[in-house]
């Protein structure tokens, strides 16, 4: 078993907050982790140290061994690491083709310029995240939260990330479409993708992860499989509060 | 966003430039001088549309770009004799830096703080021309007897007129292309473009690039055209707002909307100088800007299309 993706007293302060307080943890290759902790216990502010839109006070990202801290989010995303965002936020004049397009490209101004857009590879990611034919000319305004979320899946996948932080793919789902994204998320690993997800809905996040991770207030509390984290005093005491 | 071409779409254009080049046998010489200042204006618009209207940048400091392309073609071409076939490719170069000034501060910042900046870059401009060099730049009074490329309104009219048209095409086939999406996603949503894997800075520097050198161009041009070049006219804030009204109004990340704005704008003016002879010309187009603008903010080109649908029926 190896790493593919390492985490080393990391540290993030915002002001006088300490949103990242000296974490350290590891995600095996082709692991499915969950991230949880209560609000504000600082998951997001983890994603966007490793995309490198945080810059961290201190501390080591490492992907496939190499470090990650100083690269641009480009370039992170260029080495096979990949996020989605709580709150989608699609581009909104373009379709939703369009939309996942943005992914495919190459990252170079000629190649920009003189390599036709590539339709059938869009439609194909767009397929495999259950989002329909009809749906890929419509505007991202048009879609119901299931189907944005899909399309921000959509859109990372077509980064080809051998790594995804997915964070509260669930929020604001109906129960099908968690379905549906559960399918998807459990096709992908078998595909080999590696990732880290963050959920409040902790029963559809269940069946889906290896292995938990507890945070709180920015530190590490605990980790093992769901239910050794779950049965954790410390996480009940940062959960339910007794 | 579609990427087969829209034949109807290139009717209407070949309709639009067809009128425009017919346009010498119907009107007077003095219309025909408004069309000139009109097709510079949708060149102007198409340039800010270009740096600004697609990446989200919004620019105030236009004049400042061209003025570094009117500038530079003037004094070379004015004081040093250099012949207007070299003077004006160094003007559009010389611009393209001015370009990278400009990028600069986008690096950093963005929204009004950037506004701001960009307009510091004009009035800065405006008091350096005036003050450094004025054996140069003709201080105050600018310069005057700048070697004019054609004779005639009909001549220069064609210039202008095939200026436009040979930028706007480039400027279109440019959006075509996957360059040209990923620059207006810049304006949608800069971080999801970043989180695509692709480097937004040299996109935005590119469209910067594209920008200026277009401003370069049609500011080098438009002192051949003028012969003069003053400061005072340049480095002014009505014009800096006729640009950016001209690109709103006709529908901004468009080709053909800054066009249809360009010319409505300098009719507009035109026709209403008689009855309000002074600055409150500016006061009524700013209100009919805010009215279109409430009404159809996608600006004039969503009308034309919502009307054009009305009649023949097909996309609204
Ligand atoms: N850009 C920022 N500037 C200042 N404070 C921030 C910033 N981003 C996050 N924070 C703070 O850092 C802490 C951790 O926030 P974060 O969004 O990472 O939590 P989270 O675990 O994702 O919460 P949630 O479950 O609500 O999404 C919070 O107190 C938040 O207010
Ligand atoms: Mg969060």
């Amino acid at each position: 078993m190896t790493f593919i993706l390492e985490l080393e007293h990391v540290v993030k302060r915002f002001g006088g907050l300490v949103a990242t307080n000296d974490m350290t943890f590891a995600v095996y290759k082709g692991e499915s982790l969950g991230l949880i902790g209560p609000n504000g216990a600082g998951k997001t502010t983890i994603f966007s140290l490793i995309m490198g839109e945080h810059k961290v006070d201190s501390g080591s990202i490492r992907l496939h061994g190499e470090e990650l801290t100083g690269l641009p989010t480009h370039k992170r995303i260029r080495r096979g690491i990949a996020r989605t965002y709580q709150v989608p936020r699609p581009f909104a004049d373009m379709d939703v083709l369009a939309n996942i397009e943005v992914g495919l490209m190459p990252d170079s101004l000629i190649e920009m310029l003189v390599s036709p857009f590539d339709h059938a590879e869009g439609r194909a990611i767009a397929r495999s995240v259950g989002l329909a034919e009809a749906d890929l000319h419509r505007d991202p305004a048009e879609l119901s939260m299931g189907d944005l979320r899909k399309l921000e899946l959509a859109r990372t996948l077509a980064t080809r990330p051998e790594v995804m932080l997915l964070d509260e793919v669930f929020a604001g789902l109906t129960s099908g479409e968690i379905a549906q994204i559960s399918g998807l998320l459990k096709e992908k690993r078998q595909d080999g993708l590696t990732y880290v997800i963050v959920s409040h809905d902790l029963r559809s996040l269940e069946p889906l992860i290896d292995r938990a991770i507890a945070m709180t207030q920015g530190t590490f509390v605990c980790a093992g499989s769901y239910q050794e984290v779950m049965n954790d005093k410390a996480v009940r005491m940062a959960y339910l509060g007794h | 966003m579609t990427s087969t071409i829209n034949w109807r779409h290139l009717l209407l254009w070949a309709v639009f430039l067809g009128g425009l080049a017919l346009m010498p046998q119907f009107v007077t010489r003095g219309t025909l001088r408004t069309f000139i200042f009109a097709n510079y204006l949708a060149i102007f618009a198409m340039s800010w549309d270009v740096l600004s209207g697609r990446t989200g940048y919004v620019s105030f400091g236009h004049p400042f770009l061209i003025g570094i392309g009117a500038y530079t073609s003037a004094i070379l071409s004015y004081r040093f004799h250099v012949p207007v076939g070299w003077s004006i490719p160094i003007a559009v170069a010389t611009t393209m830096i001015g370009g990278t000034l400009f990028f600069l501060p986008a690096l950093r910042i963005r929204g009004s703080y950037f506004a701001l900046v960009t307009l510091a870059f004009m009035e800065l401009m405006y008091q350096l021309v005036q003050v450094i060099r004025p054996d140069l730049t003709g201080g105050t009074r600018g310069i005057s007897g700048v070697q004019t490329l054609l004779r005639g309104a009909v001549n220069n009219y064609y210039l202008s007129l095939g200026l436009m048209g040979v930028i706007a095409i480039l400027l279109w086939s440019m959006m075509r292309t996957r360059l040209g999406t990923a620059l207006s996603a810049i304006g949608m949503n800069e971080e999801a473009v970043e989180g695509s894997g692709l480097n937004t800075t040299k996109l935005k520097l590119f469209a910067f690039m594209v920008g200026a050198a277009v401003a370069g161009i049609g500011g080098a041009f438009y002192v051949h055209y003028l012969g003069s070049i003053a400061p005072r006219a340049l480095f002014d804030v009505n014009f800096l707002f006729t640009i950016i009204v001209a690109a709103l109004l006709g529908g901004a990340s468009t080709i053909i909307g800054p066009m249809l704005g360009a010319f409505f704008l300098t009719f507009l003016l035109e026709y209403l100088r008689p009855l309000l002879p002074g600055a409150e010309r500016y006061f009524i187009y700013g209100l009919i800007a805010l009215l279109l603008y409430m009404y159809e903010p996608r600006g004039l080109y969503e009308l034309f299309h919502r009307g054009r649908a009305r009649i023949f029926g097909g996309r609204a």
